[in-house]
């Protein structure tokens, strides 16, 4: 699994200038994507973790945002390449789909032609050869009858049908990296299910490497491999996703697996919450992010930040207390 | 098996609920009867535009001195005017230079406006430059700049539609910019750029089409505005030289005689009239049948 990585962030912030001054989304960001790996990047909303995605395909209007580290993908720092030659990585090289695919798609166009744009754009082939690849790319994107479907418009399609779309769009011209921001988020539970199936059979079937982003830490735990948890632009955890739920070692973490509802729960108990709300990117703590609404915080994690550490072969994690958590183990706070 | 025949059912469904939406749209259209009404006054003015010069006996710019001023007669539907021409010509063919003066503003303001509003709304230095200078022109009342550029650029119908274009292209780049501003934040276009297609591409193939509807609603409002500052202008005299018939020289030169002729300004006057009220019937129409937010489910 820990072959060359096809995508490696570097310390990457990502800040934007705004009328309350200078705010930094994402802050020192560090993790790599191995070919064919499906990594999660999950968190709280607000947390970066879409900021982080749309950094990594320099989405954001550069009039108002300064990027800074490195992102580097076949060789090449995207984020000192010209923004010309950004054209030909996006949808290209790397490819991304959305939360909400109700509004992801252009409604006065039919999806056959949303799609062969996305080939048209990067390919030089006729437009007859960019539909038959449609045709192609909606059969395997397991959209019934790809024929009658490729003349309609996006609102004649259902939430599910519209996320297949975009991923077929995703997929058009082959990317080695699938950047998948929320993508079951706007759907309802059984067509989430499906997507995600159809995710990860795609991520087998064409080894793409996938960076998913979501709260959802049931289909963190079902299709990823590993996993990055963020909070407030830092990557407070970084483990395989096994390592990840058997200890989880940074309180955030704990919190976050503490509040997921289990079957066998008591049901008398109120589920957990973690106490407090995410701190404004304005006003952010000194020390440790997380101090403010941290069990475990004492001086020294109100005062000073600490590294992201590695802990075991396969964990890290940017807590004081770590080894502590360590040794006695998940005990409850 | 079952698979299949669910698909075709399905398929079955689909076109007749298609049809269903035809219909329904089909009666939405003529339930408005705003819309309805406003587009038989246009297509009939239209129509006497283009055709009604097939039918007229007399030259609009035919002098028949010792006719003049004759009222309203069956030779003479509309009356003759005071070197003898007959009214009814006069505005058929004015019908033909009022209403093209019109569509012309209406197509070319229509052009500019979406350019400079959908640059301005992408760009945003740009849009500080071309919205100021839209801000300089709509500060001026329409018809005094017209009046002022028809002076600079001289009486000429080529002219006219120059000037009135001027001063209707900021009406319709405000729309086209603050329609393409919210387009703008639309996860599409987000996702259209995450595919790799350029500021162009987005501009032109992303965003233009889905501002065309606010568009056209502006569109059909500026070509009634048009109509009526080019009567104005011609009306003061600065507009289309005489002896050319447009509706507002027909009327000025009427007003002489206003007493003596009534019919020389009553006649002329009430076509304009009826062609805004179509124009303007049309644009309200248009603009229930397009726009969602608006009161369609009042009724």
């Amino acid at each position: 699994m820990q072959a060359k990585p096809v995508l490696e962030v570097k310390n990457l912030r990502t800040s934007f200038r705004t009328e309350r001054g200078k705010v930094t989304a994402v802050d020192g960001v560090s993790f790599s994507l191995g070919k064919g790996e499906v990594l999660g990047v999950v968190g709280e909303s607000g947390c970066g973790k879409s900021a982080t995605a749309q950094s990594i395909l320099r989405l954001f209007d550069e009039t108002y945002t300064t990027h800074e580290g490195e992102v580097w993908f076949e060789g090449q720092d995207l984020l000192s390449l010209p923004a010309a030659a950004m054209h030909s990585v996006r949808g290209n090289h790397i490819s991304m789909i959305f939360q909400d695919p109700l509004s992801s798609l252009n409604p006065v166009y039919t999806i056959g032609n949303q799609i062969a744009e996305a080939i048209l754009i990067h390919k030089n082939v006729s437009r007859r050869e960019a539909n038959a690849r449609v045709l192609e790319l909606l059969k395997l994107t397991g959209i019934p009858a790809p024929e009658k479907r490729m003349g309609e418009y996006p609102h004649e399609l259902s939430g599910g049908m519209r996320q297949r779309v975009m991923i077929a769009m995703a997929l058009a011209c082959e990317s080695k990296v699938l950047i998948a921001d929320e993508p079951t988020t706007a759907l309802d539970v059984t067509i989430q299910a499906q997507i995600m199936a159809l995710m990860e059979d795609l991520n087998e079937k064409l080894d793409m490497g996938i960076i998913l982003i979501t709260h959802d830490l049931g289909v963190v735990a079902e299709v990823c491999s590993r996993v990055v948890v963020m909070y407030l632009g830092q990557v407070v955890e970084e483990a395989d996703v096994v390592s990840l739920f058997a200890r989880p070692l940074h309180p955030y973490t704990q919190g976050l697996m503490k509040s997921i509802a289990q079957m066998d729960c008591d049901r008398s108990q109120p589920l957990h919450v973690i106490e407090g709300t995410v701190p404004s990117l304005h006003s952010v703590p000194a020390g440790c992010r997380f101090a403010p609404r941290c069990p475990f915080a004492d001086d020294l994690c109100r005062t000073r930040m600490p590294e992201l550490e590695q802990h075991g072969d396969s964990q890290k994690v940017r807590c004081w207390h770590a080894e502590t958590i360590l040794r006695e183990g998940n005990a409850d706070a | 098996m079952t698979d299949m025949t669910q698909d075709i059912d399905l398929q079955q469904v689909k076109k007749a609920l298609k049809k269903e939406q035809n219909r329904i749209l089909m009666q939405q259209v003529l339930a408005n009867r705003s819309l309805v009404i406003g587009f038989v006054i246009i297509a009939l003015l239209v129509l006497v535009a283009v055709f009604g010069p097939l039918f007229l006996t007399y030259d609009p710019n035919q002098m028949d001195v010792v006719n003049r001023l004759k009222g309203p007669s069956a030779a003479h539907w509309m009356g003759t005017d005071n070197l003898g021409r007959d009214v009814l010509s006069r505005i058929v063919y004015g019908a033909q230079i009022s209403i093209g003066v019109g569509f012309a503003v209406a197509v070319i303001s229509s052009f500019l406006g979406l350019i400079v509003g959908i640059y301005s709304s992408y760009y945003k230095w740009l849009d500080h430059v071309l919205m100021r200078v839209a801000d300089g022109i709509m500060a001026f009342p329409g018809l005094l700049l017209a009046l002022a550029l028809m002076a600079a650029l001289g009486g000429r119908v080529s002219n006219v539609v120059i000037a009135v274009s001027i001063v209707a292209t900021p009406y319709i780049a405000r729309v086209v910019r603050s329609e393409a501003l919210a387009l703008k934040e639309q996860t599409f276009v987000e996702a259209t750029r995450a595919l790799g297609a350029s500021n162009t591409r987005i501009i032109w193939l992303h965003i233009a089409p889905n501002t065309l509807s606010s568009l056209i609603v502006q569109a059909t409002f500026i070509f009634a505005e048009a109509i009526i500052i080019e009567a104005a202008l011609s009306f003061l005299g600065a507009g289309v030289p005489p002896p050319a018939p447009s509706w507002g020289n027909i009327l000025s030169d009427g007003k002489t005689y206003i007493f003596k002729a009534w019919w020389m300004t009553f006649f002329p006057g009430m076509t304009i009239v009826l062609a805004i009220i179509g124009l303007n019937l049309f644009g309200d129409g248009l603009r229930d049948l397009l726009d969602p937010h608006s009161s369609r489910g009042k009724k």
